[in-house]
């Protein structure tokens, strides 16, 4: 048999140098998750498969590695740690002391269409709070979040951030299938749909966010207030330059909370609350993400509000810190 | 300095006009000239001169922080991409060719020859009859005309080619024009400058 060095595509070997920066980050990272009161979980490689089918979207279902084992069951590779962190914490839910702090680290594992950056197995480190609700939770998982991006010295953020739901009052009256449609206009920044849609749509293209903010509706403006309050409180704490938070609902225009869009659009939604994604100078992919899911623990049966973040090592370290 | 991929096609001319008329000045860029790869320092801007089908991949990829590119290359490579303008000129057509009443009957089964495999992909499932997609990287006229298929799906801009051998546009499928694209991390970190540039083109007329 000849024997080859190559893995199959979207899978990679770290050696050396990779493998000690990767470790040398997971190191001070963990160590800032403990030291801020996070415990960690280790959770399986293998699940089953069902579980997953009411709790996330189509394409992320459609992503899993899924295999029929010698029982007959059919098994998937971990796809993603928070949906499966909430299929072992709902059932204990009542019995959990919260506010609760959990933190992981791992890699998650999906099919990806071939494209450069885009691996199918993907080490991330993430943390979650649990128990908690408001604005307040939100800026300390944000904050956090930046402190352990900014473990990887020198680097420079620029972290956006939304809400999920954010443009849904502004489509009401229109059929589902017209506002999925417009939605994922206003993600792709194309003016010309946002235009023929609304002046207010162009603004938040153009501009991340209506000028007044009561255009976007009521609930929405004042879901946008409390935003502008979470960027303000976590800004002071960063250095103008190294890190800028800006506000933009358009980067998470198709995180509606209509169900009937969401149907339309044939997802499932993730987030429900305050949203965020940073990007570091030199990397073309997000660095990391987070938001505020409450639902994905409801849909389990469980009331356990929840807000948490994911980072990648692997491509924070490849951006432009020192 | 922030790096734009045009493409160095027949969309170039129309492309350099509306963006010198949007306030880049890209001296040294013209239809001509074989460097791929230069520094406009006026413009504080490093240009890559590229194919238009590597157009979208060096953007997604963050080589380029932002480009030009047709809507129909867009459309069949269908990535990651900000698309916030479709230019005013350079414009063309996506169509169904092939000799005169060779328009596919309902129940028909026949061969069709494009470059575009995924957007001809789609448009079979929308229709009554249906197709082996035969894929060329060129010349696709000469498949209705050498009888390796019946139909083609592609680009026609002016239909002189179709014209001097024999063959029409039996149905346009879809509008093409050329695309301003970002790359989305290019668009949150130089996000004031890419405004700037749309908000130039618009002003200017160069944008639909």
């Amino acid at each position: 048999m000849r024997v080859t060095s190559a893995f199959p595509t979207g899978v990679t070997a770290l050696l050396f140098e990779e493998a000690a920066a990767r470790r040398s980050y997971e190191a001070v990272a963990t160590a800032e998750l403990e030291r801020s009161g996070f415990a960690e979980v280790i959770l399986p490689i293998l699940d089953y498969f069902e579980p997953y089918s009411a709790l996330v979207s189509r394409q992320a279902r459609d992503e899993l590695y899924r295999f029929v084992d010698r029982d007959g069951e059919l098994l998937a590779l971990r796809g993603d740690f928070t949906p499966m962190l909430a299929r072992v914490l709902a059932p204990r839910a009542e019995s959990l002391d919260t506010p609760l702090r959990v933190f992981y680290r791992g890699d998650r594992v999906r099919y990806q269409e071939e494209r450069v950056g885009r691996l199918r197995e993907y080490y991330e480190i993430g943390g979650e709070l649990l128990g908690v609700t408001g604005p307040e939770a939100d800026a300390e998982m944000l904050e956090l979040f930046l402190r352990l991006l900014q473990l990887h010295t020198g680097v420079e953020l620029r972290v956006v951030i939304g809400f999920a739901g954010a443009l849904d009052e502004t489509l009401a009256g229109r059929s589902p299938a017209d506002s999925a449609e417009i939605l994922a206009a206003i993600a792709r920044r194309d003016r010309r749909a946002a235009r023929a849609a609304g002046d207010i749509l162009l603004e938040v293209v153009r501009d991340g966010a209506p000028e007044t903010r009561e255009a976007l509706g009521e609930r929405a403006a004042a879901r946008l207030g409390e935003l502008e309050r979470v960027c303000a409180t976590v800004g002071e704490h960063f250095v103008e330059g190294d890190v800028s938070l800006a506000i933009d609902l358009a980067e998470f225009a198709e995180e509606t909370l209509d169900p009937k869009v969401s149907r339309s659009a044939e997802t499932i939604p993730y987030y429900d609350g305050f949203i965020f994604r940073a990007y570091a100078a030199g990397t073309a992919l997000s660095v990391g993400r987070g938001g505020r899911y409450d639902q994905l623990f409801r849909r389990l049966g469980a009331d356990l509000p929840a807000v948490g973040f994911s980072i990648s090592p692997d491509r924070l370290l490849r951006s432009a810190g020192s | 300095m922030m790096r734009l991929a045009l493409p160095k096609g027949r969309n170039l001319p129309t492309t350099l006009e509306a963006l010198r008329a949007a306030g880049l000045g890209l001296d040294g860029f013209g239809t001509n000239g074989r460097k791929l790869w230069s520094t406009v320092v006026e413009d504080d801007l490093e240009v890559l001169l590229l194919k238009d089908w590597d157009v979208p991949l060096y953007v997604e990829y963050g080589v380029a922080d932002f480009g030009v590119v047709g809507s129909d290359v867009l459309d069949e490579m269908d990535g990651d991409l900000l698309v916030p303008a479709r230019l005013r000129e350079g414009g063309c057509r996506l169509s169904l060719i092939g000799p005169e009443g060779s328009l596919p009957a309902a129940g028909a089964q026949i061969r069709l020859a494009s470059k575009y495999p995924n957007l001809a992909r789609q448009l079979v499932a929308s229709r009554p009859w249906s197709a082996e997609i035969v894929r060329l990287s060129g010349s696709v006229e000469l498949g209705p005309l050498l009888s390796l298929t019946e139909v083609a799906l592609d680009i026609v801009q002016t239909g002189a080619t179709l014209r001097e051998n024999g063959l029409v546009e039996l149905e346009v499928v879809a509008e093409v024009q050329p695309c301003l694209v970002f790359n989305r991390a290019s668009y949150q970190r130089h996000r004031e400058r890419l405004n700037e540039l749309v908000r130039n083109l618009e002003e200017k007329g160069q944008v639909i």
